[in-house]
C-alpha cells in the first residue's frame, strides 16, 4: 500500500498525538518539531511522549482492530503526524502463534511465539526503521547513517530507498552476507569494519559529525523505540486487552524491550487494559557477550564495556547497549530477570523450532527457547503461567552462521 | 578536602561537559588537552583520578596510560584512571584495559553513569 492510499485508509482526524521529547536520564524537555539526538545535557536517550488525557477522550481501543496499515493502524501513539510520511512496507501485526508441541514437551502448554519474522526485510528491526525514517522524513532529513550487527542496516537500506533518502551503513566484516547484499540491493553504501558493532558506531558517529549524516543508531534518536512499541500493543489486543505474565526478549541494544515497557505503561495510563498485570520481562542474552545480565546480577545500575563480544546470534553482540540503564531499570521494574545462553543452546533451539513447530528462528530467537529452558529449570516460571517467546528474525537469513557451525 | 580530577581530552565540547558534571560534584578538575601535557600534570599535581580520551593528537591514551602506570612518580601507578573513547578502532576496550586503566566508557559520556563511575573511586567532596 502506498503512503497516500494507507493515509486514504486511515483516515484519521488527529494523525498522531504526540506532545514532546523527554529525557529519560534528566527529564528535560524537547520540541518534536525539531531534529534531536539525545539529551545534549546528560547525553541519556530521548523518549516520546504523548498526550495520553487526549487519546482516551478521543480515541476507542476497539478501533485499531477495524483499521488497515499494520503497524501504522497505532499512528495516533506514533511521532509521525503527516500520514503522506509514513513509509510503509508491510510492517507490523505479525503473527502470534501458539507452540503446542513445544509447549506438550515442555510441559507449558500456554506458550506462545511473537514471530516477527514476517515483517519487510525479514527482522523486527523493520518496525524501529519504518518510524524513524518515516519521521526523518517529516523532518526533512536527506541522508541517515547507521552501525549495525546487521538486519538493522538491511531494514534501514530498504526505508531509506522507500523515502527518497540516502543511506550509509558500518557493519562489522564478518556480517552475514544476506545483510550485505540486501543493504545494498536497496541503494545503501555500505562499510564493512574489521570489529565490532561498537566499533561501527564510533566510526559512524564521526561520520555523522564530521560530514552531517544524521544517524539512526539505536537510543542515539527517539523514534525506533517507538515503531518496537508497536510489538506491545500488538500483544495486548491480541490478548483481549491483557498482557501475558512472562516475556522472553533477546536483547541487544533493547530498543523492543524498552519499546515494549513504555507500551505497557501508555496501555495503563489510557486505562486500556482489563487488568494491569504487567509482564516479567526476560532479558535473554549470549554467554559470550552478557552486559545486561552482568550488571543485573550485580546490582549495577549500569553496563561495562563487555570485553571480546562473541556469539552466533550477531544480533546480541552488543558489549554495550546506550540504553543500558533503561534497560536495568525496566527489567527491575517488571520484576523480571537477564538470563545468558550458549551458542550451542542456540543451535539446539533453532533445531527444535523448527522440528517440533515448523519455525526457522533467526538465533536471537531460538535463544529466547533456550533461556525459557533454563528458567524452567530454575522453576522461575510455571506451567499455568502465559509465556511469550520472541523471534526476532528470519532463520534464512544467518545460513552462513548455521552452516559453519 | 579538595579532589583532584585531570582530564586529558582534546575535544572542547567533551571537556565543557565533563567539567560541568564533576564542578558540580565538587571536585577540582584539571585539564589537559594532550597526552604529553597530561602526564606533565599528574607529574607535578596531586591527582585523584585521571578520566583519559585514547583518541589525543600526540601519544595516544594507551601509551599514556602505559608512561603513568611506569611513571617514577610511584602514586601514579595506582591513580584510577578512566578511559573514554569513541572507540573507532577494533579492541580499544581490550587495549586499554591492557595499558592499565581501570575502566572504559564509551561516547557518547552518559553524565549519570560519568558522576557513578567517578564517586566509585573518589567519593564526591559534597
Amino acid at each position: 500500500m502506498h503512503a497516500k492510499s494507507l493515509a486514504a485508509a486511515l483516515n484519521p482526524d488527529v494523525v498522531s498525538f504526540i506532545s514532546e521529547l523527554e529525557c529519560s536520564g534528566c527529564g528535560a524537555k524537547y520540541s518534536h518539531e525539531e531534529i534531536h539526538t539525545f539529551c545534549p545535557i546528560c547525553q541519556s536517550p530521548l523518549l516520546v511522549r504523548y498526550d495520553l488525557d487526549l487519546v482516551r477522550k478521543q480515541v476507542d481501543r476497539n478501533a485499531f482492530r477495524c483499521r488497515q496499515g499494520r503497524m501504522w493502524r497505532w499512528h495516533e501513539l506514533l511521532p509521525v503526524k503527516d500520514p503522506g510520511n509514513f513509509v510503509f512496507l508491510g510492517e507490523g501485526d505479525t503473527a502470534l502463534l501458539h507452540l503446542p508441541s513445544l509447549g506438550k514437551e515442555l510441559g507449558y502448554p500456554h506458550l506462545f511465539v511473537k514471530d516477527e519474522s514476517s515483517n519487510p526485510t525479514g527482522s523486527f528491526k523493520a518496525r524501529g526503521l519504518a518510524a524513524a525514517v518515516s519521521k526523518a522524513k517529516e523532518l526533512g532529513i536527506k541522508k541517515v547513517i547507521i552501525p549495525t550487527a546487521g538486519n538493522a542496516g538491511g531494514a534501514m537500506a530498504a526505508y531509506a530507498a522507500r523515502a527518497g533518502i540516502r543511506a550509509l551503513i558500518y557493519m562489522p566484516k564478518d556480517t552475514q552476507r544476506s545483510n550485505i547484499e540486501e543493504s545494498r540491493m536497496a541503494g545503501a553504501e555500505v562499510v564493512l569494519v574489521d570489529g565490532l558493532i561498537s566499533d561501527a558506531a564510533g566510526m559512524a558517529g564521526e561520520k555523522a559529525r564530521t560530514e552531517g549524516w544524521f544517524d539512526l543508531s539505536t537510543f542515539k534518536e527517539p523514534y525506533r523505540t517507538e515503531g518496537k512499541k508497536i510489538m506491545g500493543y500488538e500483544l495486548a489486543e491480541t490478548y483481549d486487552w491483557t498482557l501475558p505474565d512472562v516475556i522472553i526478549y533477546p536483547t541487544g541494544g533493547g530498543t523492543g524491550l524498552v519499546g515494549m515497557w513504555k507500551a505497557f505503561a501508555e496501555l495503563e495510563a489510557l486505562g486500556w487494559l482489563n487488568n494491569t498485570k504487567r509482564p516479567r520481562m526476560v532479558v535473554v542474552q549470549a554467554e559470550g557477550c552478557a552486559p545486561v545480565v552482568k550488571a543485573f546480577e550485580a546490582g549495577a545500575a549500569f553496563c561495562d564495556f563487555w570485553i571480546n563480544a562473541h556469539t552466533l546470534a550477531s544480533g546480541l553482540r552488543v558489549p554495550k547497549s546506550f540504553a543500558d540503564v533503561l534497560i536495568l531499570k525496566d527489567l527491575r521494574e517488571s520484576q523480571g530477570i537477564a538470563v545468558a545462553v550458549s551458542d550451542a543452546s542456540i543451535l539446539e533451539a533453532q533445531h527444535q523450532f523448527g522440528n517440533l513447530e515448523g519455525i526457522f528462528p533467526a538465533p536471537e530467537g531460538a535463544a529466547t527457547l533456550a533461556a525459557l529452558k533454563m528458567l524452567i529449570h530454575q522453576k522461575w516460571v510455571h506451567p499455568e503461567e502465559r509465556i511469550v517467546l520472541f523471534n526476532t528474525g528470519l532463520g534464512l537469513k544467518y545460513l552462513d552462521n548455521v552452516q559453519n557451525q | 578536602m579538595t579532589k583532584n580530577i585531570l582530564y586529558i581530552e582534546d575535544n572542547p565540547d567533551n571537556m565543557l561537559l565533563v567539567k560541568r558534571v564533576l564542578l558540580a560534584g565538587g571536585y577540582n578538575v584539571l585539564e589537559a588537552e594532550n597526552g604529553a601535557q597530561g602526564i606533565s600534570v599528574a607529574e607535578n599535581q596531586d591527582v585523584d583520578l585521571i578520566l583519559l580520551d585514547i583518541n589525543l593528537p600526540d601519544i595516544d591514551g594507551y601509551e599514556v596510560a602505559r608512561r603513568l602506570r611506569s611513571n617514577e612518580k610511584r602514586a601514579l601507578a595506582y591513580t584510577p584512571i578512566i578511559a573514554v573513547t569513541a572507540n573507532a578502532l577494533r579492541g580499544d576496550a581490550e587495549k586499554a584495559l591492557e595499558a592499565g586503566c581501570d575502566v572504559y566508557m564509551s561516547k557518547p559520556i552518559n553524565v549519570h553513569e560519568l558522576r557513578a563511575r567517578v564517586e566509585a573511586f573518589v567519593p564526591s567532596p559534597k
